[in-house]
């Protein structure tokens, strides 16, 4: 057995009142939501906290809601829900293939949307048990000051391993969070942020409540996701891709990439292509420019040299079934 | 500062059970230790192998990354709520979808789950229903024959011996 | 034989297993129980300069503390090579190795206590790569401590030279393999308990509960009369579980000293430092044959990488070379294998001990070589295939042999001749065979017992208890035990209750290891069964006033032949023999032929009164632009003898053939140069899902092995050989590449893909 450490638990019935405890209880509470992140590494000494809130009781939470031209997902929403919801299939297709993809079965049925963008990041020095981390002398993450991905690095270089964070941003989606000082909203490309000690913008004491997806006429998304096994597995490389089309051709694109680093990565070539471009949409450049832009890093168990060649492949694949559906 | 015992009522297999739990236990420990329901296994306690597969409000979830105290007011189900007359349960034997059994309780969950909500898996379904449970002696192809089968209401295999009756009438012979 | 035998029935004894009705290790929660855990080392290689326990022991709910020098003995599986302690004494030899175990209240405790053990190491220089033990020899890890050799084995057959020598083709080759682990999903467990009268318990996952009997009996100090060994049904063990481990003497000692049962389960990250998996080899061949296809010679030098302790390393250093002389041959044959310690966790046995890779590596050869000589790769090997009732070059006795008509099965399955070739880029078919004991006459220590006993017990309610030795693991020994009875007294299964390995109850069989199950405790199992039905036949005979040799067994019932009307039901056949003879029983056991094997020195490893045979066909697609390479299907034909048990030998064939795929395209146990584990967890060392495996297509041959009980020989290691060179075979097929290093991760395929291409 792995014992978990000891606590105290909390289930609020309603936001306020979860807010409220949050502002109670102070920096020493942890939010639980599905418990697939949080327990293992709770059971792995990275967190020890004296207050355990559960969010289990916000029913409110839970759901996918078509609001005018949003699609606003609970944070409770649980990833298999998401996975399956006609809504989101339609459009928010990039999100609900990402939420399929996560974990296993059981992974998915317990684990929410909310949880996983706010999911911690991952490296293989720092997800191990206590006594792995104090043989190898701890890391910057988690006890320690050294890191041991990048010799002599100061900044935490975790990989972002939550398979929504690349759909979240590739779908221009707000993150909706709830505080002490009322609601915030962020887009979701600046929620995250590179620092793999602490990768959201998410403040003390706040909430992260819903997802709000913008429905917009003639898009398309998908979500590719690198990993050995078919199921389990966190992502070694993902690719998210948005391709909105007006009139027959397409008006903008987006391709975001993540599970390299603690931040996901806006592809900037995909940015920057103009009018004249975007007509053609091509496929080797953008590949070859995303395998230019991204240089994974060791960080987590997993060949670097293949991740890194992968991101050619997965950006190729992901933007020609893109466009075969659009 | 020790953990104070919180008093949890839940719905365990069809019996309402209030049990005296800590808050940092899970449901797999209160399940097994506490409640001495020792069909559920333990084979990784970090959510990477399935072994401890349980229903929750009838969906398949793992006991070792669920804190028992939210499981308030709610129902659970694991495999000792099974019998051998159950379909599912008689297909495993007869497919020989099992080896040393370990994996198999939290198969069987992971079965029953799929089965209640699809009536017949097609068995593409059935190996992403299983993915998350682990299983290291069968090579997984006749776990996936045994429940489609179960989902097809096929009993056993032609040349199958019927399933002997587990405790039989019987009479004394007279002196 | 009453109809029970050869029908592929249900799995039967699945249903307890499954709804919780069979007790594993962990299962079991003893009055007054403590918890037991173990502190581990946290530097690959440390001498242990003070342990202070005493903040430990203040801590509340904790009931002692031991260190190495409470069990100051060493002990080992091989008794020639006892070189572990129970917690280190004065070094520790890896990370992970234990100094110190707690008894606490509960688990949590037990934990906590541990972290407030203080200890002071002093850092030795350690060699964890295998090429440090190779360099360093000053490390002194060997056991004169003069270099870091564990076991050095070199022997020839003929004369390799002159023979490579005359050869029209040599072909040579390397090959690396770096370790792969067993992950049953149960993982170890321990619990000790000491009873009033002084009588120590122990239950254990383990796969030799006699073995572990004598070892507590060694290190303790402790007459084996006062110590009795249970093995509960085990979950998956693989060969993980075939020798002692430290736990299960620092569960034995505290509860000696604390006089209340404990229990030690390991963690996941625990399975990993306990390790014993499948040894790391780099492997250098070179191998040659004429024009026709006759192979000459194989010269084989094999480094081996064993970790921190002996376990059964030196008879796997034997079994990396003995095996390879079936069932394809050549006129000579060299190896030379040494073994080497590493600061690592201890490497041991996992299914297809020391054979499996050096078969990856000659199959792969054979490969080459038939493409060199425009071969058909099957052809290659059914021209140089050893035969029946044979004597192979290293003097391996050969009975019943199915290599052929395996060959023969899985080449029609398959669909070779139309397909292989044939089927585009990307994708392709590859063949492998392979050979394996059933059992072995090395009884691990010298003795003239016998090698495995039953006993059984007949009741007058018309039941029959078979209390046997040997180790259930989940590969069915009780079944078979109980169908063999039952077949032979003419009993419903559910009239047959097996008792097993518990060292007070069951005559003694030496392990779950070697594929010996089937073979030695089916054989003891049978001898017992027939004495019963002679006497059985015997009452029924004088009953019914008939010669004995007129009467038989059905089903449920002893007939006279031409009688139809006169069938006495068994249970009546019982309480007349017991009225006969007095109270109903027998012994039955085995023993191994006296000569088997070759007369040199090691001879006796890889000698077994039969072989099993394999082979495979495995068909592959390749990514090319991934380097994914997916196992599409595996035909695994296997020779059995004969399926006594068609589901359960089904079974084998797919778990194995399963495992070996697992090692060919995703294991790999690695260790980082620190010495510390890369990943001690199913996150980071990848089993395979549902979602990941070949479609297994598994057939039986059946030989009918003349020693064999009602025929039958191993089938649960051999089928894992040659699906990893079958699936090495298939890529060449598909894509071209040869791939030495396993597992053919995607990095690794695309880039011998990419240098394809450049080359």
């Amino acid at each position: 057995m792995l014992p978990l450490p000891e606590f105290t638990v909390h289930t609020p019935a309603s936001v306020d009142e979860a807010v409220a405890l949050l502002a109670k209880l102070g920096p020493g509470a942890m939010l639980l939501a599905g418990g697939t992140d949080l327990l293992p590494n709770m059971k792995q000494g990275l967190h020890a906290p004296a207050h355990v809130v559960s969010l289990q009781r916000l029913g409110a939470l839970r759901g996918v809601r078509r609001e005018g031209d949003a699609l606003v997902i609970g944070a409770m929403t649980t990833l298999d829900a998401v996975a399956g919801s006609a809504e989101a299939k339609t459009h928010a297709a990039a999100l609900a293939e990402a939420a399929a993809v996560v974990g296993g079965p059981q992974h998915r049925r317990m684990g929410t949307l909310g949880g996983n963008l706010c999911l911690d990041t991952r490296c293989r020095y720092y997800n191990q048990t206590a006594f792995w981390r104090g043989a190898l002398g701890y890391c910057l993450k988690k006890d320690g000051d050294t890191c041991h991905v990048v010799e002599g690095g100061r900044k935490c270089v975790a990989a972002a391993s939550n398979d929504t964070a690349a759909a979240a941003i590739a779908l221009e989606a707000t993150v909706v969070l709830t505080g002490p000082a009322g609601i915030r909203r962020l887009p979701a490309a600046d929620f995250f942020v590179a620092d793999g000690a602490r990768n959201t913008a998410r403040r003390e004491g706040e909430l992260l409540t819903a997802l709000e997806v913008p429905v917009r006429a003639g898009r398309v998304s998908v979500y590719e996701k690198l990993r050995r096994r078919g199921a389990i597995d966190f992502p070694l490389l993902s690719v998210a891709v948005r391709l909105d089309r007006e009139d027959g051709s397409a008006r903008a694109l987006d391709v975001v990439i993540s599970a390299l680093a603690a931040k996901p990565r806006r592809l900037a070539a995909a940015q920057k292509l103009g009018a004249a471009d975007l007509a053609t949409l091509p496929i080797d450049t953008l590949a070859d420019a995303a395998l230019r832009e991204c240089n994974p890093l060791p960080n987590i168990e997993g060949d670097v040299v293949w991740r890194k060649q992968m991101v050619r492949v997965l950006v190729k694949r992901a933007l020609g079934r893109a466009t075969s559906l659009a | 500062m020790p953990e104070a015992l919180v008093t949890l009522s839940l719905r365990v297999n069809g019996d309402d059970v209030r049990v005296a739990v800590r808050p940092s236990q899970t449901l797999l420990e209160v399940l097994r230790v506490g409640l001495e329901l020792t069909g559920t296994k333990q084979g990784c306690d970090k959510g990477d192998c399935g072994a401890c597969t349980v229903l929750l409000d009838g969906e398949p979830v793992l006991a070792c990354l669920t804190l028992a105290v939210t499981c308030e007011g709610r129902v659970v189900q694991t495999v000792e709520s099974l019998t051998r007359e159950d379909p599912l349960v008689d297909a495993f034997d007869c497919h020989g979808a099992g080896q040393c059994g370990f994996c198999t309780p939290g198969m069987l969950m992971t079965a029953k789950g799929l089965l209640a909500k699809h009536g017949r898996p097609s068995r593409e379904t059935i190996k992403q229903a299983i993915s998350g449970n682990l299983c290291r002696c069968t090579g997984y192809g006749p776990i996936v024959e045994a429940i489609a089968a179960a989902g097809e209401g096929r009993r056993g295999k032609k040349d199958e011996e019927p399933l002997p009756a587990p405790l039989p009438s019987w009479e004394a012979p007279k002196p | 034989m009453s109809g029970l035998i050869g029908k592929a029935g249900r799995r039967g004894d699945l249903v307890q297993r499954a709804l919780g009705s069979t007790r594993f290790t962990d299962d079991l929660h003893l009055p007054r129980m403590l918890h037991g855990k173990t502190l581990r080392c946290p530097h690959p290689h440390a001498r242990i300069a003070r342990v202070d326990a005493s903040k430990a022991l203040a801590m509340p709910g904790v009931a002692a503390v031991i260190t190495g020098k409470d069990l100051p003995e060493r002990f080992g599986i091989i008794p020639w090579t006892p070189d572990e302690h129970p917690l280190a004494l004065e070094i520790a030899r890896f990370v992970g190795d234990g100094v110190a175990a707690v008894a606490a209240a509960d688990e949590r405790t037990a934990a906590k206590a541990c972290e407030a053990i203080e200890v002071v190491y002093e850092v030795l220089p350690s060699a964890v790569e295998l090429d440090t033990a190779i360099t360093k020899p000053e490390i002194g890890l060997g056991a004169k401590r003069q270099d870091n050799v564990s076991k050095a084995v070199d022997l020839a057959f003929g004369d390799v030279d002159a023979e490579l020598a005359a050869s029209e083709v040599v072909l040579e080759g390397d090959f690396h393999f770096e370790g792969t682990a067993h992950v049953p999903i149960e993982p170890h467990c321990a619990i000790a308990q000491v009873d009033a009268a002084g009588l120590l318990t122990v239950w254990s996952t383990t796969q030799v509960p006699h073995y572990l009997h004598r070892e507590l009996s060694r290190v303790l100090r402790l007459s084996p009369a006062r110590i009795r060994v249970i093995q509960p049904p085990l979950g998956g063990a693989f060969g993980g579980k075939s020798e002692p481990f430290g736990h299960e003497f620092t569960a034995a000692k505290l509860a000696m000293i604390t006089g209340r049962p404990v229990k030690f389960l390991m963690t996941r990250e625990e399975e990993f430092y306990l390790h014993r998996g499948r040894h790391p080899m780099r492997l250098s061949f070179k191998v040659g044959a004429r024009a026709d296809g006759t192979l000459t010679g194989i010269d084989a030098r094999t480094q081996i990488d064993g970790g921190a302790y002996s376990s059964f390393g030196l008879v796997t250093t034997y079994y990396s070379g003995q095996l390879l002389t079936l069932p394809t041959t050549a006129k000579s044959y060299r190896f030379s294998s040494t073994r080497y310690f590493t600061n690592k966790p201890p490497c041991g046995p996992k299914r297809g001990h020391g054979s499996v890779q050096p078969r990856f590596a000659f199959e792969v050869m054979l490969d080459r070589l038939a493409e060199r000589l425009k071969l058909d790769p099957i052809e290659l090997r059914r021209r140089n295939a050893v035969a029946a009732d044979s004597k192979t070059i290293n003097g391996m006795r050969v009975t019943s042999n199915g290599n052929l008509e395996c060959l023969a099965k899985v080449e029609a399955a398959s669909g070779w001749k139309e397909r292989r070739g044939k089927l585009g880029f990307g994708r392709g078919l590859g063949v492998a065979s392979s050979a394996y004991i059933s059992g072995t006459n090395y009884p691990i220590y010298p003795n003239e017992m016998a090698q495995s006993a039953v006993q059984l017990k007949v009741d007058r309610s018309g039941v029959v208890t078979v209390f046997n030795g040997a180790s259930e693991l989940g590969q069915g020994t009780d079944m078979l035990l109980a169908t063999i009875v039952a077949d032979e007294l003419g009993l419903p299964l559910d009239c047959v209750r097996v008792v097993s390995a518990d060292t007070d109850l069951c005559p003694v069989d030496l392990g779950a290891y070697s594929s010996r199950g089937t073979f030695m405790n089916g054989n003891a199992c049978l001898a017992a069964a027939r004495q019963v039905k002679a006497k059985l036949i015997a009452a029924v005979a004088a009953k019914l006033e008939v010669p004995e040799d007129a009467v038989f067994v059905t089903r449920g019932a002893l007939c006279v032949k031409g009688r139809e009307g006169d069938a006495v039901p068994v249970d009546e056949a019982i309480k007349l023999a017991e009225a006969r003879f007095g109270a109903l029983g027998a012994v039955g056991s085995y023993k191994t032929p006296p000569k088997l094997g070759g007369e040199y020195r090691g001879g006796t490893i890889g000698a077994s009164p039969a072989y099993s045979f394999s082979a495979h066909v495995a068909e592959v697609q390749v990514d090319v632009e991934t380097g994914v390479v997916d196992v599409v299907n595996v035909w695994c034909a296997h020779d059995c003898g004969k399926a006594l048990l068609p589901t359960q030998v089904i079974g084998q064939l797919d778990g194995s053939v399963y495992m070996g795929v697992a090692e060919a395209i995703f294991e790999e146990h690695l260790i980082s140069p620190s010495g510390l584990h890369r990943g001690p967890n199913l996150l980071d060392y990848r089993i395979p899902t549902s979602l990941d495996v070949p479609a297994i297509h598994s057939m039986i041959v059946e030989s009918m092995d003349p020693e064999g009980p009602l025929g039958a020989k191993e089938a649960g290691e051999g089928p894992l050989h040659s699906s990893i060179p079958a699936v090495a075979n298939a890529i060449y097929d598909a894509v071209g590449i040869r791939l030495s290093r396993l597992p053919f991760s995607p990095g690794r395929v695309l880039e011998a893909l990419q240098q394809r291409g450049r080359g």
